[in-house]
C-alpha cells in the first residue's frame, strides 16, 4: 500500500525533478552552474497562474488537445508497473491499451497542432505522426516477445525475462533496454531525434507542434510529456532491477534507476548533435532492428535449442 | 418468420410505391418503409441472438429451385441487424443530401426504387440457404447497387466507375457460381445444409471449393489484390449509397466467406494461412494508399479496404486457432472479426456521411483546397473528428474493442504453437500495430485538412452558408453514439455476439466466454476511468476562469503569411511516404517556367496503384489485343446474327445426339 502511495508521489513529481536533473547535467558537461533541479516545477507553477493566449485560426480541437493529452498520459501511467512491479490497474494486454491511449493523445496533438493553420506546426505535427508510425511496431514486436517468453500478459512480465530465459536473460534484458531507451528518446522528442531546447522551429518536432500554447495549457502539456518520459523510464526500470526487491529497498533502487537514467539522457544530449532529418530514419530502425533480435532470441529461446 | 416475410413485401412495397409519388416524398417513403422493416427485422434477428436457436422457414418455389429455405440463424441475425439499421440511417441521410438533386429537377425514381432494392437484396443474401437462390438475389444485389453508383451516369468518370464495378462483380460471381456448381454436382442438392455434408468428408475438395469462394467474396469484400472497384465506385456514388456500400454491402462479402466456414469441418493449414495472410497485406496496403490520397471519399474507400483487411485478421485468426485447436484463440479471433464488421460499418457510414455533407456545401471532393470548415459546419466537423477517432481504433470507442479481441487472440496465439505460427503472429501484431498508426496519420490529415486551420480557397470557404440540415447530422451523431456506447460498454455487444461465434468454435467449456466477456469488463472499466479523467480535466480547465486574449497564429516573427503557406495534406504525409517510395508509381506533370521572366509553370504528382498500374492494365491490354481478333463477328448484321443462332442450334442437338 505504501509502496502504492510512493508510486504516485513519484508519477506525478518526479517528472519534473528529471527534467532538473537532465538540465543540471547538461549544464555539467557544458561547464555552466545550470539552473536548480527545481526550477521545471517552478516554471510549470508559474504557467499555470498564466492566463491564455489563443490564435483566432483555432476551433475547440486546440482547447481540448492539452486536456485528452495530458488525461491519457495520466491513464496510460496507471497501467504502468513501478516501483516494486506494482501498477495502479493491472491488465492483461496492458502494453497495448498503454500504447493506444498514448495514441489517443497522439492524435488530439496532432489535430491541435493542425488546427493553428501554422506551416512550422504542420511540420512538427508531420514528423511526429511519421516517427511514432516506425515506433510502434517495434515496441509490439518487443513487447509480443516478452509475453511468448514468460507467458505472462500483464505489463508485469518485463519483471519475468530474467527467470524464464535463462542463458539469454541478460541478453534480451539488454537488448530490451536499448528499444526502449530509444522509444523514449523518440516519444519524448530528446537528442538526437529533437532538440527540445533549440530556437530555430524548423528543426523542432515536439516543441513546435505547441508554439501556439500558453499558459494552463502549455503547463499541462510540459507536465504530461515529463510523465510520458517518466513512464518509459519506469518500464526499462522495471527490466533491471531485480524482482527479489520489494517495499523500502524497491522504492529506493527505482528512484535511483530513474536518476541514472535522467543523467544518462543528459549525458547523450551533451555528448551528441541532433540527427539530420532523414538520419532520424536509420536511427528508428535501429530499434526496429533491435525488437527484431529479440523476436529472435525468444524464438530461438521458446521453440530451437 | 412471418415478421421477417412481412418486412420484405414491406420493402418492396415502399421501393413501388416511392415511384409513384411526388419528388419530396420519394425518400421520405424510403425512409419510412426502411424504418418499419428495420423495427420489425430487429425482432426476429434480437430473439435469434439472445436465444441463439435459429428459425427457419421452407418454401417450395419451383422444380429449378426445390425447396427455399430462408434461416435466421445467429450469423444471418447479426448481418440483418447490421444491414437493416444501417440502411434505415442511409436513407434518412439521403432526404438532405439528394435535396439538390431533385430541386435541380433530376429524375430520382430509379435511384429511389434501387436503393429500396438493394437493402432488401442485402437482406435476403444473408437469409437465404439456397444456392440458386441465392445467386440470384446476389445478382440483384450487384445490379441495384450498379444502378445506384450511376446516378450521375452524364459524368464520363462516373460511368467509367460503374462499368468496372459492374465487370468486378461479374469476375466475382463466376467464381461463387463455380463454387456452387462443384458443391452441386457433389452433394446433389441445393441447400447450403447439404453442401455441409460433403464439405466436411472431403477436406481436399473443401479447400477447393474455399478458395473458389474466397476469390469470388473476396472480389465483392475487396481484398487485395482484387481491390480496385473500391476506390473507383465509392466516389462516384452519392454519399449515403457509398455509405451503404462501404459499411455494409462490401461486408456481404464478408458473410459468403462465413457462411463457407460455417459449412466447412476443420479448416486445413492452408486455407487459414492463406486467409490470415492475405488479409494483413490487404490492411497494410488499403491504408497505405489512403495515406496518398486527396479525394476525401477515394481515401475512405482505401480505409474500407484497409478494414475488411482487420475484419479478414480476425476471421483468419480465428481459422488458425481452429486449425491448430486453440479455442480460445479461435474464439478470440471471430469476436474481434465479427465485432469489426459492426464497428467497420458504424464508423465508416459516419464518415462518409460527413464527406457528403462537405461534398453537398463546398461541391468539391479535394481536400487541398478545403479547410477551416469546423467553424462553418461545427456539427459534422465534430461529428467527423469522432468517426476519426473510433476508426483509428483508440480508446473508449469501438474501433479499439474489436482491434484488442484481435490483439489478444494473437498474443494467446503466440503461445504454445509452433515456429512458424510464432512468427506469423508477432509480425501481425507489428503489422496491425503499423495500420493503427497509419491510420492516425491517415485520419488525423483527413480532419485537419478539411476542417481545422485557414479555409485555403477563399471562395469555396465563403459559399459554404453554415451547418447541414438536421436530416443529414442527426444520423451521424446516432452513429456516433453507437460508437461510443460499443466502446464504453463493449461487455453486452460481445455477450450478443456469443451466438454467431458459436457457429465457428464449438468451445468445449462455459470458461471460454466469460473469460472473454470479462475481459471486456476490465476493459470498460478501464474506459470509464478514462472518460472520468477527461472529464475532471475539463471541469478544472473549466473552472480555473482564466482570461482568454485572441491573436493571431504565432508565425514565428513573420506576420505577412497567408492560408496558402499552411501545411497541405500532400506535405502533411510526404515524409512517410518518402520512406516509402518503391510501394508507389507516382506519375508527374511537369510544366517548367521557359524565359528568363517568370511565367506560367505548373506541377502536378498523381499516385497510381501498383496493383492496377502492373497487373490490371497489363492484363486489361493483352485482354484488348486478343479480343479484337474476334471483332469481326459483330458485325451488327442481323443476319448474320440469325445464322449464329442457327448454328449454335445444330451444334447443340448434334451435341445432345452424341453425348446426351
Amino acid at each position: 500500500m505504501i509502496t502504492l502511495l510512493f508510486n504516485i508521489l513519484i508519477l506525478l513529481f518526479a517528472p519534473f525533478l528529471m527534467i532538473g536533473v537532465i538540465k543540471k547535467t547538461k549544464a555539467f558537461f557544458a561547464g555552466r552552474k545550470g539552473v536548480s533541479i527545481f526550477q521545471p516545477l517552478w516554471d510549470f507553477i508559474r504557467l499555470m497562474k498564466k492566463d491564455f493566449v489563443i490564435s483566432n485560426t483555432t476551433s475547440w480541437v486546440f482547447k481540448f488537445a492539452p486536456i485528452v493529452g495530458f488525461a491519457t498520459t495520466i491513464f496510460a501511467a496507471l497501467f504502468v508497473p513501478m516501483a516494486g512491479g506494482m501498477s495502479i490497474i493491472n491488465v492483461p494486454c496492458a502494453f497495448i491499451i498503454f500504447a493506444y491511449s498514448l495514441s489517443l493523445g497522439k492524435f488530439f496533438a496532432l489535430l491541435s497542432a493542425m488546427d493553428t493553420g501554422s506551416s512550422f506546426e504542420g511540420m512538427g505535427a508531420a514528423r511526429e505522426a511519421c516517427f511514432s508510425t516506425i515506433v510502434e511496431p517495434a515496441f509490439f514486436i518487443a513487447m509480443a516477445s516478452v509475453v511468448a517468453l514468460t507467458g505472462h500478459f500483464s505489463f508485469g512480465n518485463l519483471r519475468l525475462i530474467l527467470e524464464n530465459a535463462g542463458v539469454y536473460g541478460i541478453m534480451i534484458i539488454a537488448l530490451l533496454a536499448v528499444t526502449l531507451f530509444i522509444m523514449l528518446l523518440i516519444e519524448c522528442c530528446r537528442v538526437p531525434v529533437d532538440d527540445p531546447t533549440t530556437h530555430l522551429e524548423l528543426t523542432m518536432i515536439h516543441e513546435v507542434m505547441i508554439l501556439d500554447n500558453s499558459g494552463m495549457d502549455l503547463g499541462l502539456i510540459t507536465w504530461a510529456s515529463a510523465i510520458k518520459m517518466l513512464l518509459f523510464q519506469a518500464l526499462i526500470a522495471n527490466l533491471v532491477i531485480p524482482a527479489s526487491l520489494v517495499g523500502w529497498q524497491a522504492i529506493l533502487a527505482f528512484v535511483a534507476v530513474i536518476f541514472v537514467l535522467s543523467i544518462v539522457v543528459g549525458i547523450v544530449e551533451s555528448s551528441m548533435a541532433r540527427f539530420r532529418m532523414t538520419h532520424v530514419f536509420e536511427f528508428i530502425f535501429v530499434m526496429t532492428l533491435t525488437a527484431l533480435l529479440i523476436l529472435a532470441l525468444v524464438t530461438y529461446r521458446v521453440y530451437g535449442g | 418468420m412471418k415478421i421477417y416475410f412481412l418486412s420484405m413485401i414491406l420493402l418492396l412495397l415502399g421501393a413501388l410505391l416511392s415511384i409513384v409519388v411526388k419528388d419530396r416524398a420519394k425518400f421520405k417513403v424510403c425512409s419510412i418503409f426502411t424504418f418499419i422493416s428495420t423495427v420489425m427485422l430487429w425482432i426476429p434477428s434480437l430473439t435469434v441472438l439472445l436465444t441463439g436457436s435459429p428459425i427457419s422457414k421452407s418454401i417450395y418455389m419451383s422444380p429449378i429451385f426445390g425447396d427455399v429455405s430462408f434461416v435466421v440463424d445467429p450469423l444471418s441475425a447479426f448481418f440483418v441487424l447490421v444491414i437493416s439499421t444501417m440502411s434505415f440511417l442511409g436513407t434518412v441521410y439521403a432526404n438532405g443530401y439528394m435535396k439538390p438533386y431533385f430541386e435541380k429537377g433530376m429524375n430520382i425514381s430509379s435511384h429511389c426504387f434501387f436503393l429500396m432494392m438493394l437493402v432488401m437484396s442485402m437482406i435476403l443474401v444473408v437469409t437465404v440457404q439456397n444456392a440458386l437462390f441465392f445467386l440470384i438475389v446476389w445478382e440483384l444485389m450487384s445490379l441495384s447497387s450498379f444502378f445506384l453508383v450511376i446516378f450521375e451516369g452524364e459524368k464520363k468518370e462516373v460511368l467509367s466507375a460503374g462499368i468496372k464495378y459492374l465487370v468486378y462483380m461479374h469476375l466475382s460471381v463466376i467464381f461463387i457460381i463455380a463454387a456452387f456448381v462443384m458443391l452441386n454436382i457433389q452433394a446433389d442438392s441445393l441447400t447450403f445444409s447439404d453442401f455441409a455434408n460433403v464439405l466436411q468428408t472431403n477436406e481436399q475438395f473443401a479447400n477447393i471449393v474455399f478458395f473458389l469462394a474466397f476469390l469470388g467474396f473476396g472480389i465483392k469484400a475487396g481484398f487485395v489484390p482484387f481491390h480496385n472497384w473500391l476506390p473507383d465506385a465509392h466516389p462516384a456514388a452519392p454519399s449515403h449509397v457509398s455509405g451503404i456500400m462501404s459499411g455494409v454491402m462490401i461486408k456481404t462479402g464478408i458473410y459468403g466467406i462465413l457462411r463457407v466456414i460455417t459449412l466447412m469441418g476443420t479448416p486445413s493449414k492452408y486455407v487459414a494461412y492463406t486467409v490470415f495472410i492475405v488479409a494483413l497485406v490487404t490492411a497494410m496496403y488499403g491504408i497505405l494508399y489512403a495515406l496518398a490520397q486527396r479525394d476525401l471519399k477515394k481515401l475512405l474507400a482505401y480505409s474500407s479496404i484497409e478494414n475488411i483487411g482487420i475484419i479478414g485478421l480476425g476471421i483468419g485468426l480465428g481459422l488458425i486457432g481452429l486449425t491448430y485447436n486453440q479455442p480460445l484463440v479461435a474464439m478470440l479471433g471471430f469476436v474481434g472479426g465479427i465485432l469489426h464488421i459492426l464497428n467497420h460499418s458504424i464508423f465508416k457510414e459516419l464518415m462518409f456521411f460527413g464527406a457528403g455533407s462537405v461534398y453537398n456545401k463546398t461541391h468539391t471532393r479535394d481536400m487541398e483546397v478545403l479547410g477551416g470548415l469546423i467553424k462553418k459546419m461545427p456539427n459534422t466537423a465534430t461529428l467527423f473528428i469522432i468517426g476519426a477517432i473510433a476508426i483509428c481504433g483508440l480508446p473508449s470507442f469501438n474501433g479499439f474493442v474489436s482491434e484488442f479481441l484481435i490483439y489478444f487472440g494473437m498474443l494467446k496465439g503466440t503461445i504454445g504453437g509452433n515456429t512458424a505460427l510464432f512468427i506469423t503472429l508477432v509480425l501481425a501484431i507489428a503489422g496491425l500495430a503499423m495500420v493503427g498508426t497509419m491510420a492516425m496519420l491517415c485520419f488525423t490529415k483527413a480532419v485537419s485538412i478539411t476542417f481545422l486551420g485557414q479555409p485555403r480557397e477563399e471562395g469555396i470557404y465563403n459559399k459554404v452558408e453554415g451547418d447541414v440540415a438536421k436530416c443529414m447530422w442527426i444520423p451521424m451523431a446516432m452513429l456516433a453514439l453507437f460508437a461510443l456506447v460499443i466502446g464504453l460498454m463493449p461487455q453486452f455487444f460481445v455477450a450478443l455476439l456469443l451466438g454467431p461465434i458459436s457457429m465457428f468454435v464449438q468451445a468445449p467449456c462455459f470458461m471460454l466466454p466469460i473469460a472473454v466477456i470479462n475481459m471486456m469488463q476490465i476493459l470498460a472499466v478501464c474506459f470509464f476511468i478514462l472518460t472520468v479523467l477527461i472529464v475532471v480535466m475539463f471541469c478544472v480547465k473549466l473552472f480555473a476562469r482564466k482570461k482568454v486574449e485572441e491573436h493571431t497564429t504565432w508565425g514565428c516573427g513573420y506576420n505577412r503569411g497567408n492560408s496558402h503557406v499552411q501545411y497541405t495534406g500532400a506535405s502533411y504525409v510526404s515524409l512517410f511516404l518518402s520512406t516509402l517510395k518503391p510501394l508507389f508509381k507516382r506519375v508527374t506533370h511537369i510544366k517548367k517556367p521557359k524565359d528568363l521572366f517568370p511565367s506560367e509553370a505548373h506541377y502536378e504528382q498523381d499516385i497510381e496503384d501498383i496493383e492496377e498500374a502492373y497487373i490490371v492494365k497489363p492484363i486489361l491490354k493483352w485482354d484488348e489485343r486478343f479480343l479484337s481478333k474476334f471483332e469481326r463477328i459483330q458485325s451488327g448484321n442481323i443476319q448474320q446474327y440469325i445464322l449464329y443462332g442457327l448454328i449454335f442450334l445444330v451444334l447443340a442437338i448434334i451435341g445432345m445426339i452424341y453425348f446426351g
